[in-house]
Formats: C-alpha cells, sequence, structure tokens
C-alpha cells in the first residue's frame, strides 16, 4: 500500500524539488485507489492508461520548465456525473449503460488545460440524488474514518478519495449539499462555489437552477487553487456568470480582524441536531473571534422552509432533466418492447433505482396542471424570501456560520429506509442552493471519531472572504491535518 | 355550405409555426440544413446528451423581433423560455423548449384583403402572440429506412420556428387562407423565413368553431393539425364546418378534440379528445436565463426593418401613380413587387409596366401555377418588350404572344419578335390590299359604317388584323379602313 497523498501545496513542493515525478504520482494515486477500492468502493471506473499518458507528456513539459500551473500533473478524481469524451458516465444508475461521452464537460476541458490528470470517477448517488452514496446502482462507498459509515452524499466517492488519500483534489456536484455533507462527514474541505461560478456545461443534470460543481480537498488553501482553474465564464452555459475571477489565492492572508461572523439564530436551535456538533461549531467560532473576528446573531427566517422548499424544486427539475433517458437514442433500453409506450415504462422502470424513481414522481406530480400553483410557484415564490433573508442577513455580517450537517455521518443502512430522515440531512445545505450563495464545509473538530463539519456561507461571488475564513481557521487549527486509520 | 352559413356563424383561429432561416439551431450551432444525410446536422444538444445545456441563438430573437414589429405587436423586453414536456421518440429531451406565460410578442395584427360586393375590402385580423421555440426532430416509420422499426431523424430538431397565434377573428375558410398569404408575405418581407410550405417551413394548426348566429359565446372548437398547404388549409376548415354543422343540427354537441387532416383522403380524424389530452407540466426553463432584450435593440430593428407590404402598397400609389387597387396586387409578395420596381425603372413609364404585368404576367403565372420568381422572365426583358410596342415595332397582341414564351424560355424580346417574323406591318400596300379585299367581301357591312353606324368598324378592322397576322398596326388598319370607306 502506498502512503496517502499529500495536499496540493505539498505536492507542489515536492515536484518543485523534484522529489518526485508526476508519472510517480499518477502511479501511487492508481496503486492507493486500487488498494483502498474494496474497503471503500470510492471509484466506479479509472482511467489509468490515459492518466499515465497523461503524467508522462506533464513530466516532460515539466523537464522543459513548462508548467501550466499548480495543477499541472496533479491526480484528480471527478465524480461520475461529468461527462469525458471516450469514457463512461454512469451517474451511478444503469439507465446510462454502456453509455460514453462523445464530448468533454467544461470543468474536464479546463482541467486538461491546466494539466491536471483525471485518475478516475467517483461514485454517488444514482443521478446525485441522496445523501450517503446508498441510492448508487454499483453499491455504497464508505467512510474512511469508519467504514461501516456513509462518507456522505450525494458526492461521497470524491470526499472518500481526498480524506483516503488517493488525490489531493476531487470534484463534486452540489445540489443541496452534496459537496459539503460528504466533506463534513470525512473530515475534509468541500465548496460550493456561487451559483454560476462554474460551468454546468457537461455536468449530468440533476436540479439544473441548484446544481454546481466544487472542489474536495484537504486545505482551503487549495480550494483556492483548484477554483481558480474550475471558475470562470462559459458561453456554452446560459446561466454561467460572465464576472471576472479574482485570485483566490491572494485572498489567504490570515487575517479575520473586524471580519463580523453571522450566527443565524434558527441553525443553532438545539431541536434535531447532535449537541456534539453544536459544541464543536461554537468552539470554531470562538477560535475566529479569538483571531479577530467579530460574532452577531442574525436571522435567516424562512429557514424552516427550506428542505420543503427544495424538495418540490429539485424533483420538479429532475422530473423534466431525466426525461432524456428515455431508451431510444443511448444507455439502457428494454429488450423486447411491444411497443412505444412499453418501451418507454420498461427502460425506465429497469434502469432508474427506487430513489430516482420517487424525485420523479414527486416532480412530475408538483408540476401538474392543477398543482402547479400550490406547489412549484410557490416553492419559487419561497426561494424569493430565502434568497433575500440571506441578503438582508449578509448586509449585516461578512459570513454566516453554522453547522453543516445535524450530526456525524451515519451507519450504512441506518437510514436507507426512511427517505424523510435521509432528507433532513441536508437542512442546513439546501438553503445556500436555493439562494444561489457560496458555501464551504471545513473540518472543526471529532465526536466519536468522527469528523464533524462547519460550514461558511458569504455573499454571491464573495467565495474569497470564505476562503479566507476557512484558511484563517486552518492556520490556527489541526483537524484539517488528521487522517483517518490507514485500513487493515 | 351556403345554407350552413345561414344558420351558424364560422370562428377560426389559427396557429402558425415558420421555421426561422437562421445558419444555426435556435439553441445550439448545429446548421440548420434541409436534405443532408438523417442525423448529420446534430451536435450533443440536439441529441439531449446527458450534460448538454441550451444557448439562446441571438439571430433568432433578432428575426422574432422583425417578425413582431411587422404585424404590429408589441416587443417585449422580458420574456422567458419554459419546457413543455412530453414523451416521443422525436423529442431527445424529453421536452421542447417554448414560450408559455411570457412571450416574446403579444397584441399584433395584420390586414388581409377580401372580395367584397363594392370591390375589395380590408379587415383586421388580431393577433394575439407569438413565442419563439424549437422544432423537434422526425420519426421515420417507411419500411425501406426503418424496416420493422421507426428511425429517428435529428435533423430538424431544434431548428427555431415562431409559432405566431391568431385571435378567432377569421370567419370563413377563404379569411384563414388570406390571412395565411398575407402572414407568409410579410414574413418573407422582412427576410425572416422562406416560409416554403412544402418544406414544412410554415406549418398551420387551424380551430374552428361554429355558433348560431346573433350568439356571442364561443361554440366549441377542434383544433386541426399540420395544415402544411393553403389548398389543405381551405378544404380542412371547409370538413370541419360540415362536420360541426351537422353534428349542431342534430341536436348534438362539439366534442373538444385535436384533429388530423389527411390530404389523401381529404379526410379529417380525431387524434385525441380534450379528456385524454396531455398535461405538458410547463415551467421556466432553468438551464436559460430570460430573455432581455434592451429597447434600443428593439428600435434598431425597427429602423432597420425591410419595407411591409403595406408600407409598400402606399408607395407604389404616391411614387408610381398606381391605383390603390393595382398597388396591392404588385405587393403582394415581394419578389413580384421586386420585379415590378426593376421593370418599371427599366422602361419608364410605370403604369404601363403595371398594366401589363397585371394583366398579361399574372395571367400567365397563374396559369402555371409559378412565382414570377420561378420563371425566366427577366425585369428588363419586360421593359424592352414594352419599348417595342411603345415604338410600333411589334403589335400589342404580338408583343401579349410573347409573354408566356418569355416566361418559359427567357431571352431577348428583340431576337424573338425577328425569329417569329412578328415585326409590325408598316408596309401601307399590304395593309391597303387587306383592306379592299374586307371591303369588297363585305358590302353589307361596309353599307352600314357609311350609313352612321361606327361601331361596325371594329368588325372589319378585326379581320384585316387577321388577314395581317396580328402584325399590323391596328391605328393604321383603322386609319386605312375609314379614308377607304369614306371615300
Amino acid at each position: 500500500m502506498t502512503a496517502p497523498v499529500g495536499t496540493l501545496a505539498e505536492l507542489r513542493a515536492a515536484l518543485e524539488a523534484r522529489r518526485v515525478s508526476l508519472r510517480e504520482l499518477v502511479d501511487a494515486a492508481l496503486a492507493r485507489a486500487q488498494a483502498l477500492e474494496p474497503k471503500l468502493h470510492a471509484f466506479l471506473g479509472m482511467r489509468a492508461e490515459r492518466a499515465r499518458a497523461e503524467a508522462e507528456a506533464s513530466d516532460a513539459r515539466r523537464a522543459k520548465g513548462e508548467v501550466r500551473g499548480p495543477l499541472d500533473g496533479i491526480p484528480v478524481a471527478i465524480k461520475d456525473n461529468l461527462v469525458q469524451r471516450g469514457e463512461p458516465t454512469t451517474c451511478a444508475s444503469r439507465i446510462l449503460e454502456g453509455f460514453v461521452s462523445p464530448y468533454d464537460a467544461t470543468i474536464v476541458t479546463r482541467l486538461q488545460a491546466a494539466g491536471a490528470v483525471i485518475v478516475g470517477r467517483t461514485n454517488l448517488d444514482e443521478f446525485a440524488m441522496g445523501s450517503s452514496t446508498e441510492n448508487s446502482a454499483f453499491g455504497p462507498s464508505r467512510n474512511p474514518w469508519d467504514t461501516t459509515r456513509t462518507p456522505g452524499g450525494s458526492s461521497g466517492g470524491s470526499a472518500a478519495a481526498v480524506a483516503a488519500g488517493i488525490v489531493p483534489l476531487a470534484l463534486g456536484s452540489d445540489t443541496g449539499g452534496s459537496i459539503r455533507q460528504p466533506a463534513a462527514c470525512t473530515g475534509i474541505v468541500g465548496m460550493k462555489p456561487t451559483y454560476g461560478r462554474v460551468s454546468r456545461y457537461g455536468l449530468v443534470a440533476f436540479a439544473s437552477s441548484l446544481d454546481q460543481i466544487g472542489p474536495f480537498t484537504r486545505t482551503a488553501a487549495d480550494a483556492a487553487t483548484a477554483l481558480e482553474v474550475l471558475c470562470g465564464h462559459d458561453p456554452f452555459d446560459s446561466t454561467s456568470l460572465p464576472e471576472p475571477v479574482p485570485q483566490f489565492s491572494q485572498a489567504l492572508t490570515g487575517d479575520v480582524s473586524g471580519l463580523v461572523i453571522g450566527l443565524p439564530k434558527e441553525y443553532f436551535v438545539a431541536e434535531g441536531v447532535d449537541p456534539a456538533v453544536l459544541a464543536s461549531v461554537h468552539a470554531a467560532v470562538a477560535e475566529l473571534e479569538r483571531a479577530g473576528a467579530k460574532t452577531r446573531e442574525v436571522s435567516l427566517p424562512h429557514t424552516k422552509y427550506g428542505i420543503a422548499c427544495y424538495y418540490l424544486i429539485a424533483p420538479a427539475e429532475a422530473s423534466s432533466n431525466l426525461a432524456r433517458y428515455d431508451g431510444v437514442r443511448y444507455g439502457h433500453r428494454a429488450k423486447d418492447a411491444a411497443n412505444l409506450s412499453d418501451l418507454y415504462c420498461r427502460s425506465r422502470s429497469e434502469g432508474f433505482g427506487p430513489e430516482v424513481k420517487r424525485r420523479i414522481l414527486l416532480g412530475t406530480y408538483v408540476l401538474s396542471a392543477g398543482y402547479y400553483d400550490a406547489y412549484y410557484r410557490k416553492a419559487q415564490q419561497v426561494r424569493t424570501l430565502l434568497r433575500r433573508d440571506f441578503e438582508e442577513a449578509l448586509a449585516g455580517c461578512d459570513v454566516i456560520a453554522t453547522p453543516t450537517t445535524p450530526e456525524i455521518a451515519f451507519r450504512l443502512g441506518e437510514k436507507s429506509g426512511d427517505p424523510l430522515r435521509m432528507y433532513l440531512s441536508d437542512v442546513y445545505t439546501v438553503s445556500a442552493n436555493l439562494a444561489g450563495v457560496p458555501g464551504v464545509s471545513i473540518p472543526c473538530g471529532f465526536h466519536d471519531g468522527m469528523p464533524i463539519g462547519l460550514q461558511l456561507m458569504g455573499r454571491t461571488l464573495d467565495e474569497a472572504t470564505l476562503l479566507r475564513v476557512a484558511d484563517t481557521y486552518q492556520r490556527r487549527t489541526d483537524w484539517h491535518a488528521r487522517r483517518p486509520p490507514e485500513p487493515a | 355550405m351556403s345554407k350552413v352559413l345561414e344558420k351558424y356563424e364560422v370562428v377560426i383561429g389559427l396557429e402558425v409555426h415558420v421555421h426561422l432561416k437562421t445558419a444555426s439551431k435556435l439553441f445550439s450551432n448545429a446548421p440548420v440544413v434541409y436534405g443532408a444525410e438523417p442525423n448529420h446536422a446534430v451536435t450533443p444538444v440536439c441529441l439531449a446528451l446527458p450534460g448538454s445545456l441550451p444557448v439562446l441563438n441571438a439571430k433568432a430573437v433578432e428575426f422574432a423581433i422583425r417578425a413582431g414589429i411587422a404585424t404590429h405587436c408589441e416587443v417585449h423586453p422580458h420574456s422567458v423560455f419554459a419546457r413543455k414536456n412530453y414523451f416521443y421518440p422525436d423529442l431527445p429531451k424529453g421536452y421542447q423548449i417554448s414560450q408559455y406565460e411570457e412571450p416574446i410578442c403579444t397584441g399584433g395584427w395584420l390586414e388581409i384583403e377580401l372580395e367584397g360586393k363594392g370591390g375589395p375590402a380590408l379587415k383586421r385580423i388580431g393577433i394575439t402572440r407569438i413565442h419563439m421555440e424549437e422544432d423537434a426532430g422526425k420519426s421515420i416509420h417507411d419500411e425501406a429506412v426503418a424496416g420493422t422499426g421507426s428511425a429517428v431523424d435529428l435533423n430538424r430538431a431544434g431548428v427555431p420556428l415562431l409559432e405566431i397565434v391568431s385571435e378567432p377573428d377569421l370567419r370563413s375558410a377563404a379569411e384563414a387562407s388570406a390571412y395565411l398569404r398575407t402572414l407568409r408575405s410579410i414574413l418573407r418581407s422582412v427576410d425572416v423565413s422562406e416560409a416554403d410550405m412544402e418544406k414544412g417551413q410554415f406549418r398551420c394548426d387551424a380551430n374552428v368553431s361554429l355558433r348560431r348566429r346573433g350568439e356571442t359565446a364561443f361554440g366549441t372548437r377542434t383544433e386541426t393539425k399540420n395544415l402544411n398547404s393553403f389548398r389543405f388549409v381551405e378544404a380542412a376548415i371547409g370538413i370541419e364546418i360540415e362536420r360541426q354543422a351537422k353534428l349542431l343540427d342534430a341536436g348534438q354537441r362539439v366534442i373538444q378534440a385535436t384533429l388530423l387532416y389527411d390530404p389523401g383522403t381529404n379526410k379529417t380524424r380525431v387524434m385525441r379528445t380534450k379528456e385524454n389530452a396531455d398535461d405538458y407540466r410547463y415551467f421556466p426553463d432553468p438551464d436559460l436565463v430570460p430573455l432581455v432584450i434592451d429597447p434600443a435593440e428593439i428600435e434598431r430593428v425597427r429602423r432597420e426593418l425591410p419595407e411591409l407590404p403595406d408600407q409598400k402598397h402606399a408607395r407604389f400609389v404616391s411614387e408610381y401613380g398606381l391605383s390603390d387597387y393595382d398597388a396591392r396586387l404588385l405587393t403582394t409578395s415581394r419578389a413580384l413587387a421586386d420585379f415590378f420596381e426593376r421593370a418599371a425603372k427599366a422602361h419608364g413609364t410605370p403604369k404601363s409596366v403595371a398594366n401589363w404585368m397585371l394583366r398579361d404576367v399574372l395571367q400567365a403565372l397563374k396559369e402555371r401555377e409559378l412565382e414570377i420568381d420561378q420563371t425566366k422572365l427577366e425585369p428588363g426583358a419586360l421593359a424592352a418588350l414594352l419599348r417595342l410596342v411603345d415604338d410600333a415595332r411589334v403589335t400589342a397582341k404580338s408583343a401579349r404572344d410573347l409573354v408566356p414564351e418569355l416566361i418559359e424560355r427567357g431571352g431577348d424580346p428583340a431576337a424573338l419578335v425577328r425569329e417569329r417574323g412578328l415585326e409590325a406591318v408598316s408596309d401601307t400596300g399590304v395593309i391597303d390590299a387587306a383592306a379592299d379585299e374586307v371591303i369588297a367581301a363585305n358590302p353589307e357591312m361596309a353599307a352600314r359604317y357609311r350609313a352612321g353606324e361606327d361601331k361596325i368598324l371594329n368588325a372589319l378592322m378585326g379581320q384585316v388584323m387577321k388577314k395581317t397576322g396580328g402584325k399590323a398596326s391596328p391605328a393604321a388598319v383603322q386609319q386605312t379602313l375609314a379614308r377607304k370607306l369614306r371615300g
């Protein structure tokens, strides 16, 4: 078994000192992935041959003094809902059986232009619908801290791959918390940028108005480095923001003095949250106060409607987004269909798992004539109120701090029979998606040997401040430096 | 039918789907082409591959603005694309991107010309809305292509369409047809569509209902889908009027339904009734931001809009001194109007050109079911032909006979006249001899003329003309005859 990989920053230092080659790095990542796969099931597919070739090309460039940037030659894993030309994309669903993409997601193009080497595709809940990866058609991923527990979801494979030291950077997608919640569950940094910061072109849509791609890293500094590559306007995504992308790394001054941290009272009620989680979050806020930040109570009064609102809008969009999986052009097609209707019904019945079906049904229902106004339109109105909540709260503070999840990572199987309980895993994270604001989860403590996450949310397009606060906290603490036990 | 119309008033509203002549599709950079190999004019967006996203074609928006201004609509600076969800193999995403609650244009009108008792009259037809949407692909059930199954060609999927919805202001199949012709002419004038019905670029759905004369509430309507020729529109509406009248006469009610017209059998059949109508679950497309148009852009399009048929009509009256009626006929199509202007310029007497076009050229076109730009006749050739007449080098009759030939084969009129030996006869000897023969052969008519019956001269003239093969100048013949009879 190869040793866990270091942070991006550590790898860069090693590369610059020529202590390691990129080919060695990529080989190590592939070997470690393979060794841990039986225990973690973080991956749905590896890209070994191409990754090795790209690493060698990167080494050759480096030998000539050509380095494309901080990600050149770095092994990266991507969630298996991001398409790459010539590679399968499964979304952890049987419906995409046999599908190989003829085109690259914008994010893949950007990673490759920066020299990053994609080593594999990570596991997820089917079509990113879930909070545990238990909805993967190919079996759940496991938490490196305790393999009887979930790494969270839906980007659980990416989180596990970074937490287990397979890669220093993995990409996920976050529709209602699918980056931040698994980051909290596995003790790493997971960031959902502002909606529109990262192109969604080539991200297989779950809920288009909420989906956003973001990085998993061990440190906020690494997240800043990754975001400089990932963010930026894309003419192929109409919802992509045409705003300039700051040099996030330069925002990491380590100074938070005078910064105001808002503590939304609605997130700090004792009900439904593990006291150990609240205690760690309070301690983290106290640490930031010692660093010079101020705190104040703020209010996000419509928080209690967040989950309900989310579970109307996301399934509504999903029901439409997933209509293209019909067995006609690609993916799974039922055998010997009697007629068109039979082809649709059987292909989709066979191809989709139970949670996806549940959400398609829910979404179809709320968009139906006669129910649209009561559900979908109402949810959009509530969404406007939630967005306004954030605007008003963030007028009086610079960042908002909350727990990322109400509890530590739960045991596999613990909630899979109870969708409503599972949905509450996202209670603290869905609002950022509904409001479109950036959010990041960073490790801030442990309970029962499992990591706890601190969530920071900020103003639209102000990822820099979030990263500065997160980085300052990490300079003063070592939660992020702790490693899960090496599996026996 | 007349009995039906005595008892019932027909109410018709039309929905027209028009392909916009953009180079690429509405939401992808795939080319818009006709007749390409199936599934070759496609991108990941047209195929609805996982992860693909729509990006709006700015040219299509400009065309929609043009169409809106040309039909006196309000063009909205803010409109929204929505998803219309339904499953069909030629609809790759499982939804069509369209506009629903907030279309780009609303509240317009156009005027159609109707034959009234006191001559032609104008009727204003309201336009409820114009919205932008993408076309679907094509399902192919032809055994040669699809074998025992069905095949899908997605080349057409995503081609930009305008849906133009009229108010229920039309009262007959003829009015419906006039509306469609006028609309097509306007859309061609502002250069947004070829509107070729045979290529499916201009398709119509007809909503038809009847109500007893004097009633104000509308009757139950049916919608006949996808009528792709003027003839089919008129036929399908006629059939539907008769069908509904029969039901109402029998005391039965019309059931709201969608019908399909079969040109082969000239019959309609029910596709679906309202009870099993689709629920399209419209909602704003989250992959697209609202379409926001700078009012300055709308003004720019307005300023640069090509001349509309109405404006051209008014200008033809004032600039060329044409009658209102002639000007309207010459502006029914942009091609015809352009032809007229070029011929008038080449010839110098617009009125004369107009007369020739309306009488001889249009007649010949009608007989051949051709549009002016589908012929070999050049504006300069028509002008040259008329100059030959003006210079008395060819008689009007001979010239008229040459028009069909110029339309079919083109060519230089002067050369054609020489080739056919149609030069006007100016040899007085020939005319004299013919006149003498005619007078000698018709002593009774000659006597009547001499007794003061002037009109009889025409009959004699006709005979002289015939003898000279129509090549003699009518004026010379008249003079000669009159001189000889009086003398």
